[in-house]
């Protein structure tokens, strides 16, 4: 296919799909930040390595039935940003219900990172 | 025909051809455009059209060939965006309307109104005057049930949806609905669809088993000649020689008439395939296709559902379908239910 198909259109390809992409990162963000509100409730850390392990092993076996340029490592690298960004709208959403006046928000934010 | 101003057209000339139109017989449909005003002219009148065209601040006049006038993209070229309280349906949001068939009990009612509230539903569906094949089937509750639905509905921040069979049920639905529905049975009650132009109360018109594309969209233009701008199309399966299915959806419909008409385009997948394990793969493609929403058909306990269990989702297949159409909308660059995360204020 890619042999075919000339520059401009593979750049417009590529622009379609980082549309794409973004549209689900922010589908992505929503439910991070639904899993935030959920922990400031129950008082759980925004940092769970466990779980963070499990979102790069996911990604990885995913990747691997492709057999595509990106391997593993490169997979894992890319979803370590993702996962940082994730912590982050979880650490402010924590933060933001300070105002709101939850019990249990100190408790929580001390933990993310 | 449709008359087009010219983007600096005073309100005395617009007034002028209006004036004109006026006497010779005809009804004029005014919309005003972002640029310029649009005279959309209906009726059995006569009127030369070159005289028209020569008139002070007339940019062009435009004859309209589709039988329907006022559904066409001819007299209005931009989608039709319906807002209801905070959702705007037929926008870059996919709209989905989920509940049970018919209202039956208020742990029912609540139970299922919660259950597609959870999943990202913006509008509950159900019926309360029911058109039922068999006269000894469950005919609805009537006016609890509307108010059951109203209750359900409030209690968990959804408009309300509910079919009206007849026009002596235009009055009370009223009170409850934010939507009415005219069922696939009463797509040519040409008695009904008048009265609902002159309702206030945006209008879903579903599709007739045996209806074309033209006659259906003649069906929207009844409502909307009677002065009823807010009208939405559905989708809901037609009568073919099969089967296998309940109906036969027609997917090709969404792209053909999103072409043909200006107005929104949903899909009700539960009643086009007649079978819960079917919703899924149907709501999926209608959402490919480009349908502005869908309207399904989720119940809290399908298996003792009083009408249309077989059909009805359960309300974790329902959240499953979501999650789906949350991966498959972006794809067409539109969105489904991002709303619940946003309200709460999160900005950045």
């Amino acid at each position: 296919m890619a042999a075919e198909l000339s520059v401009e259109a593979l750049r417009a390809e590529i622009d379609q799909i980082d549309e794409v992409i973004v549209r689900l990162l922010d589908s992505r963000a929503r439910c991070a930040y639904a899993i935030g509100r959920v922990k400031r409730r129950e008082g759980k850390p925004v940092y769970e390595p466990a779980r963070e392990a499990s979102v790069l092993a996911h990604v990885r076996d995913v990747n691997q039935t492709l057999g595509g340029p990106l391997d593993g490592e490169a997979i894992v690298r890319l979803f370590e940003r993702v996962i940082d960004e994730a912590r982050r709208i979880q650490r402010l959403e924590a933060a933001r219900s300070d105002e709101v006046g939850a019990g249990n928000v100190a408790a929580t934010t001390g933990q993310g990172e | 025909m449709v008359v087009v101003m010219k983007e600096r057209a005073s309100d005395a000339e617009v007034q002028a051809v209006i004036a004109h139109l006026v006497e010779r017989g005809m009804d004029v449909h005014r919309s005003s455009g972002a640029a310029r005003i649009v005279l959309g002219v209906v009726g059995s009148g006569t009127v030369d059209r070159a005289l028209v065209s020569l008139m002070e601040g007339v940019h062009e006049v435009l004859r309209i060939t589709e039988p329907y006038k006022l559904a066409s993209r001819t007299f209005k070229a931009e989608d039709t965006v319906i807002a209801i309280g905070d959702i705007r349906i037929g926008g870059d949001e996919v709209i989905v309307m989920a509940g049970p068939c018919s209202a039956e009990t208020e742990e029912q009612v609540h139970a299922t109104a919660a259950a597609v509230k959870r999943a990202g539903a913006k509008v509950l569906r159900g019926g309360a005057f029911k058109p039922r094949s068999s006269p000894y089937s469950f005919q609805g509750h009537g006016e609890a049930g509307l108010k059951m639905l109203r209750d359900g509905a409030d209690a968990h921040d959804l408009k309300l949806i509910t079919e009206v069979m007849d026009s002596s049920q235009i009055e009370v639905c009223a009170k409850y609905a934010d939507i009415f529905q005219v069922g696939a049975r009463n797509m040519q009650n040409f008695t009904l669809l008048r009265e609902l132009g002159r309702a206030r109360t945006p209008v879903m018109l579903k599709r007739g088993i045996a209806a074309t594309i033209e006659e259906w969209l003649l069906s929207a233009e009844y409502v909307l000649s009677g002065g009823n701008s807010n009208v939405m199309l559905c989708e809901r399966g037609i009568r073919t020689f099969e089967t296998s299915t309940r109906n036969t959806l027609d997917v090709s419909a969404i792209p053909i008439v999103k072409e043909l008409s200006h107005l929104p385009v949903f899909v009700d997948p539960s009643h086009g395939t007649g079978r819960r394990d079917k919703v899924a793969p149907m709501a999926r493609a209608a959402v490919a296709a480009g349908a502005d929403g869908l309207l399904i058909e989720v119940h809290n306990d399908p298996d003792h559902a009083w009408s249309d269990g077989a059909q009805s989702m359960f309300p974790a297949q329902f959240e499953r379908l979501m999650a789906e159409l949350r991966i498959i909308a972006p794809a067409i660059g539109r969105s489904i239910c991002l709303e619940p995360l946003a309200r709460r204020g999160w900005a950045r």
